[in-house]
């Protein structure tokens, strides 16, 4: 973390989906996946980016890495801004940002042999192939816990863990410096689970690796992140290190979110659970104002019509609640409704 | 007073690759209004025993073998499938993980739930739409009259599975069965559910086996946990003598190798390693003579691949299936 250049750096990153409907599939609506995010992650920094479903976490992610284009915004890989690169100018800049999904069976081709789609990016990068590439691939399969005689099986042969560690391997295999990784745990049991965690934290350290670490879990965002961003239909509401994070939040939604999880240990009382009214609302139509106000617990009138900035209340502690302005301190609000 | 006794369940597959042992002598027993939670991982055969509880076994893939399910002193495992639908649904009910999939897509909610009713309980269609708009008022579900007309579809995930227990309740049962009834869900939908089932299970005082492989939710919902591995019971004790006396390997591996979001897993600065449970689960078509988890055990030896461990008593009201419950203990002291 010497360096000073971020490796990855989003600028009011923007991601609209049209919504087509009608006879002539005009466009409707517009679905604000994303709607105006910032961050930067460091060498070997975790970001943790959490969220619930439908709060554009995961189109984060897809747009981060060009999967998705980027409706407005900045991203800028090592310094270099690939905002507007084509997939072609964006291929010589692939090697550097590589990614995990959360299922890598559906990622994988079913009829290559595992030692193949491993070794495939090293080929198609120009940077090994035939016997150099073998040997590359078996020592990329011994980094990460999987024996090279496996080289030969097809993907179905390999357990839910393995799979994930194959598609850790393919990652590594163009030594990139950003891995974005989508719920990469999320479809495995919590004994594997722990395991693939573990070695996700070694590579990290080894390499120096810049993770975009996407996820629901917030026990294993606890764990694999140095920096939590909270997002709520398609902002970040909050932004900081995780132990102020999780010790003294400061957005309703992020109070609510840490509340609401589940802790295994009957013994610890919980202070008190904040119980949400209602359902996430959609991305296509936002509540005016703060996203979250209609189902705050501290909200006042404003809420209904400010849009809050996201603002550094406190040293390195980024929040978006007009109730929490700059030089907050601490202290609980107090409910309005 | 015990209303649910299980013993010595065996349920099996009947696969290409051979016998799936999927549940492998399993016995609890389940008192009237408690909450049983049954914790273990994917293909330890939580879900199957649940689904064998309520007969759901389909006869083509599998079947009950042997053991005995005692409901209110009735054995279910005998009965027709005619006196077993009398059963279901009513006296006692289930809700599952995904309630888009349980749910029948072209009925409206109030003939869903209303069916069930009149089934059961013999009244008018009126009387059975009155009983669901009353069960969808009970799982705070607004303006219930007009849901009674919409589909699954136009609900969301936290409201489909507020109407799955609608359902599950309607006919008052004396035991529900929740197969992962919010792992679906998110985190703030899931504390609503959690919270409701809790609230309506003082109100309905149904006992409830909860299944889950988290144990979060053990820890928040329940009274007594059964642990299962590899289609086996091997732990088994209330919730705080558990979580605070945890006595089986396989059990201590489970809760040490959770991330934690109430703890900050730090060493000098560093993030901590978790603890690894080592290897895989094992195959359940290969009989094992031992103990299931001797292979990724830290404390195994010999007598535990050749010998299958008993469950005992080690402590009042604890028991755990582990040669060497005394190895473990010493070593958490």
């Amino acid at each position: 973390m010497s360096d000073d250049k971020p490796s990855l750096e989003v600028r009011n990153l923007v991601k609209h989906f049209p919504i087509h409907g009608g006879l002539l599939q005009r466009q409707t609506g517009t679905v604000r996946a994303v709607d105006g995010v910032t961050f930067s992650i460091r060498r070997g920094e975790t970001l943790g980016v959490v969220g619930e479903s439908g709060c554009g976490k995961s189109t984060v992610g897809k747009t981060v890495l060009k999967l998705l284009e980027p409706t407005a915004g900045e991203i800028l890989l090592d310094g270099v801004d690939v905002t507007d690169f084509s997939p072609g100018q964006m291929w010589s800049h692939r090697r550097q940002i590589q990614t995990v999904f959360q299922d890598p069976y559906s990622s994988m081709n079913p009829r290559m042999r595992a030692g193949d789609i491993v070794g495939e990016p090293l080929e198609n990068f120009g940077l090994a192939r035939g016997k150099a590439k073998d040997e590359q691939v078996a020592s990329l399969f011994q980094r990460v816990g999987l024996r090279p005689e496996n080289m030969r099986k097809f993907t179905h042969e390999f357990s839910g863990g393995q799979r994930q560690r194959l598609g850790i391997a393919k990652a590594l295999a163009v030594n990139p410096e950003v891995i974005v990784a989508d719920e990469p745990v999320s479809a495995l049991d919590v004994s594997v689970q722990a395991q693939v965690l573990n070695l996700l934290i070694d590579l990290q350290e080894e390499y120096k690796l810049a993770y975009l670490f996407i996820s629901h879990d917030l026990g294993v965002m606890r764990h694999i992140s140095h920096r939590i961003a909270v997002m709520y239909l398609g902002r970040v509401v909050e932004l900081t290190d995780k132990r102020t994070l999780f010790t003294r939040p400061l957005h309703p939604y992020t109070e609510a979110l840490l509340s609401a999880a589940p802790v295994p240990d009957p013994a610890r009382k919980r202070a008190r659970r904040i119980i949400l009214p209602g359902d996430v609302p959609s991305p296509a139509k936002p509540p005016s104002g703060c996203h979250f106000h209609t189902r705050c617990p501290y909200a006042i009138a404003e809420c209904k019509t400010v849009d809050p900035k996201l603002l550094e209340v406190a040293p390195g502690h980024q929040v978006a609640c007009i109730r929490r302005p700059v030089g907050t301190d601490f202290a609980p609000l107090t409910p309005t409704q | 007073m015990s209303i649910l006794q299980v013993r010595d369940l065996h349920t099996q597959f009947f696969t290409q690759d051979g016998v799936v042992r999927a549940v492998d002598g399993v016995s609890f027993d389940l008192d009237q209004g408690e909450t049983l939670a049954i914790v273990g991982e994917s293909g330890c055969g939580k879900s199957v025993t649940a689904m064998s509880i309520l007969r759901l076994i389909q006869a083509e893939t599998g079947r009950i073998v042997s053991g005995s399910i005692k409901f209110e002193g009735r054995e279910l495992t005998t009965l027709t499938e005619e006196q077993m639908r009398g059963i279901r649904g009513h006296d006692i009910s289930m809700i599952f993980q995904e309630p888009m999939t349980s749910l029948n897509p072209v009925l409206t909610i109030g003939t869903q739930i209303a069916e069930n009713v009149v089934r059961h309980l013999g009244v008018s269609w009126q009387e059975g739409l009155n009983r669901a708009q009353e069960m969808l008022e009970l799982v705070k579900i607004s303006d219930a009259k007009r849901r009674l007309d919409e589909y699954p579809h136009q609900l969301s995930g936290g409201m489909r599975q507020r109407v799955m227990i609608a359902m599950a309740l309607a006919c008052r049962p004396k035991l529900l069965i929740a197969d992962e009834p919010t792992t679906a869900l998110d985190v703030t939908i899931q504390a609503q559910i959690l919270d409701l089932m809790l609230e309506l299970k003082e109100k309905i005082d149904a006992a409830i086996v909860m299944i889950t492989h988290d144990l979060g939710v053990v820890a928040e919902t329940a009274q007594r946990v059964v642990v299962m591995y590899a289609g086996r019971k091997v732990e088994e004790a209330t919730v705080g003598e558990l979580f605070a006396h945890p006595m089986h390997p396989y059990t201590r591996g489970l809760m040490r190798a959770i991330p934690r979001l109430d703890i900050d897993a730090e060493a000098e600065g560093r993030r901590a390693r978790l603890q690894e449970i080592p290897g895989m689960v094992p195959v359940l078509t290969q009989p094992i003579p031992g103990c299931a988890f001797a292979p990724r055990c830290p404390f195994a030896t010999e007598k535990c691949t050749a010998e299958r461990p008993p469950l005992v008593e080690n402590r009042p009201g604890h028991i755990a299936a582990c040669w060497h419950t005394d190895r473990v203990l010493e070593q958490a002291a």
